[in-house]
């Protein structure tokens, strides 16, 4: 019995000692993403922690962007949040606007390793709030298409051009989406896309479309313009008329990324976050091509940034991690992994990003785009605001609802969201 | 008043502390927090009724509240039904009923999470089994969680496994009915429908009151694994309920004021429904004397 209670006492003393330890030199790094892109973030920290060996890091995944921002909020309201976080620019400013994050434009300018010019001014921009860098921009991407070459090849259809519109992906799309055993079941899809508001947002504005009254102060979505409509009717109707998207059914059977992985889906709307996995998982030949053009050239920004909260205990360390992390060295890490277009114009030119023997060969499609690239608004509900429209875009793609109910009732929603919440 | 024993007091200490602050602390917490706007992160600042005001016109609310009163219409009295039919079946002695038994209870004591997993891929539209089997009958087969008009009824069906609580529970009311009124009517002619009726029903009713109203505060809550692992709300909302909402309005909107209001409305809508069974069991228990 007293040697039960010596052990217990011992470990009760153990926990207490080791809950009481300095938190000097030590730091949390909060990233989302699948084990492949936690694989990339585990090479940068180890890289990090052989230039830093006194900051230790501890690597915390949580793998949905959705779930992030959960545990990122109760993390935050319980004041003990990760020292650096990943967030996307969409989401950044429902916390920068609740002063939850640390604005890092002062300390870029102090940095010996980085400054604003090395980046690109697109994802810069992205993460300014009131005006002040509030988080590094970590990357550039922007949605492409993901293309299974085989299945083009097999098909016998051109690989998609660097100039392609929406007929020539209509035209690829139909030609591969197949019924190979003629039993009425599709069983290769032409074209996987999620049915959301960033996804149609591109479309929107190839057609002239917007997608706000007013992208620096917005008030309401605008999904109910005669352009806006135009674009929804052609997204809606890869679906509800030409079947070369997997419907609701079949989509909840097997969502379409892993279709695309699995060899059974031509072409993948995904931004640069897939490549990861892509390389580890996908057996067969595939590249990324521009989107599909109409009108204007468009495409839509997919930025993540490197954050510091404010009630982050050991800002410093944070910095140093965040600094080393956007540098040279730390981005070339991450971009060898395939997960980034690096922010930093340097190494974005440099064979970290776009080696021709690392897939995709057409990496500098990314790059390329850029000056065509539009962002979302920022907006400390525009989380909110995406997810209620995409619920309604949605409905329509499923052909739950008409193209024109959708939106307006997207539209009407929206406001709501801006305003009163 | 009978003086409690020391040791009885040192026992019930720590439930009664756990209770106190895991429990009634946050609870008057969230009621304080529900008349403030509360992000998380600044002080609370008091805004009256603004919150309640708010949720009246917040379709999404009525939705969630909508959602859930019907999934506990349809539950209750089903999963109340299962456990009394099971109960039923498996209350004599007879070979294997321990067997019987433990498979009836197995399924409650799986974690919610694996559950709603192995259901997520038991209700798969195209590879599920149950589809499968559907289309081997030549049934029409919906595709469950997809399909908006089919995920509510899905929740409901996968609920019905979950019953083993109230299956113990009706078992042990079974034993509590004595041998001798059986026998004593069986001795006077009646028959098993009369003897369920007249004596087995009214006799097991203060069982099956505790049943019901457990299970209404319970499914209050029990909704949220499922719908956050299978459905996420979806599709469309069809399996939005009110757990899901103050989550989303809590960790998403960082609105803490407006979703600990809507808690408290469906503490409310808890007591309203808990005070229906009652009045519909009304009459129908017995008394001890």
């Amino acid at each position: 019995m007293k040697t039960r209670l010596l052990v217990f006492i011992v470990l009760i003393a153990t926990l207490v000692l080791s809950a009481c330890q300095p938190a000097g030199g030590s730091i949390s790094f909060m990233v989302f993403g699948d084990p492949a892109e936690l694989a990339a973030y585990q090479k940068l920290v180890d890289s990090f922690s052989q230039a830093h060996p006194q900051i230790q890091v501890e690597l915390i995944q949580v793998p949905g962007q959705s779930d992030y921002r959960k545990r990122l909020s109760a993390d935050l309201t319980a004041g003990d949040p990760a020292d650096v976080l990943l967030i996307n620019y969409r989401r950044f400013a429902g916390f920068a606007n609740i002063g939850a994050l640390e604005p890092l434009g002062a300390y870029l300018e102090k940095s010996s390793l980085i400054t604003e010019a090395d980046l690109y001014p697109e994802a810069v921009n992205a993460f300014k709030w009131q005006g002040e860098l509030t988080c590094m921009p970590q990357n550039m991407p922007s949605l492409v298409v993901y293309y299974n070459k085989d299945l083009f090849d097999s098909a016998s259809v051109p690989y998609p051009a660097a100039d392609w519109v929406w007929d020539d992906f209509l035209f690829a799309a139909r030609a591969l989406t197949k019924d190979v055993d003629h039993d009425g079941v599709t069983d290769q899809f032409g074209v996987g896309i999620e049915p959301s508001l960033i996804r149609l947002a591109p479309f929107i504005w190839q057609s002239n479309g917007v997608i706000v009254d007013d992208d620096s102060n917005p008030s309401t979505l605008t999904l109910d313009l005669p352009e806006d409509l135009i674009a929804a009717e052609f997204f809606v109707s890869l679906q509800t008329v030409h079947h070369v998207v997997p419907n609701a059914d079949e989509e909840a059977s097997e969502d379409s990324e892993s279709r695309f992985i699995n060899g059974r889906l031509a072409m993948f709307f995904n931004s640069r976050r897939g490549v990861p996995t892509y390389r580890e998982s996908a057996v067969f030949d595939w590249d990324v091509a521009a989107l599909p053009q109409k009108d204007v050239p468009a495409g839509i920004l997919h930025a993540d940034a490197y954050c510091l909260p404010s009630a982050s205990k050991n800002k410093p360390d944070a910095w140093t991690f965040i600094e080393y992390a956007n540098s040279a060295e730390g981005q070339t890490i991450i971009a060898a992994s395939g997960r980034t277009v690096p922010s930093l114009i340097s190494v974005a030119n440099s064979p970290a990003f776009l080696d021709p023997n690392a897939k995709p060969a057409n990496s500098r499609v990314f790059l390329d785009t850029i000056p065509t690239i539009h962002a979302l608004p920022i907006h400390p509900n525009w989380a909110e605001i995406e997810e209620s429209a995409s619920e309604e875009i949605m409905r329509a793609f499923y052909g739950e609802a008409s193209v024109d109910d959708a939106m307006l009732r997207a539209v009407q929603l929206s406001r709501e969201i801006f305003f009163e919440k | 008043m009978t003086r409690l024993r020391p040791q009885v007091v040192a026992l019930l200490t720590p439930y009664l502390l756990g209770a106190f602050l895991l429990i009634a602390l946050p609870a008057g917490i969230s009621f304080f927090i529900s008349f403030t706007r509360f992000n998380g992160i600044d002080r609370p600042l008091f805004i009256g009724w603004q919150n309640f005001q708010l949720l009246r016109r917040d379709p999404l609310f009525w939705v969630a509240i909508t959602n859930s009163i019907l999934f506990i219409t349809l539950a209750i009295p089903l999963r109340v039904l299962g456990a009394l039919g099971l109960a039923l079946l498996y209350s004599r002695p007879r070979r294997a009923v321990g067997f019987y038994r433990t498979a009836a209870y197995l399924p409650t004591i799986i974690p919610d999470t694996a559950y709603a997993l192995t259901w997520l891929w038991i209700l798969n539209p195209l590879y599920g089994p149950i589809n499968d089997a559907l289309r081997l009958l030549g049934l029409p087969a919906p595709a469950w969680l997809a399909d908006s008009a089919w995920s509510l009824p899905a929740l409901v069906f996968i609920s019905l496994f979950q019953i083993g609580e109230g299956f113990v529970i009706l078992l042990a009311g079974l034993r509590h009915i004595p041998a001798e009124v059986n026998d004593a009517a069986r001795v006077d002619g009646a028959g098993r429908r009369q003897i369920f009726t007249s004596i087995t029903m009214p006799l097991l009713s203060p069982w099956l009151v505790l049943l019901s109203v457990r299970d209404v505060a319970l499914s209050f809550q029990s909704t949220f694994t499922p719908a956050f692992i299978m459905t996420r709300g979806g599709p469309y909302y069809s399996t939005f309920f009110t757990p899901l909402f103050i989550y989303e309005s809590a960790f998403d909107g960082l609105r803490f004021g407006q979703a600990a209001a809507a808690m408290l409305m469906v503490f409310l809508a808890t007591l309203l429904l808990v005070a229906l069974v009652y009045f519909i069991f009304e009459g129908q228990g017995f008394d001890e004397d």
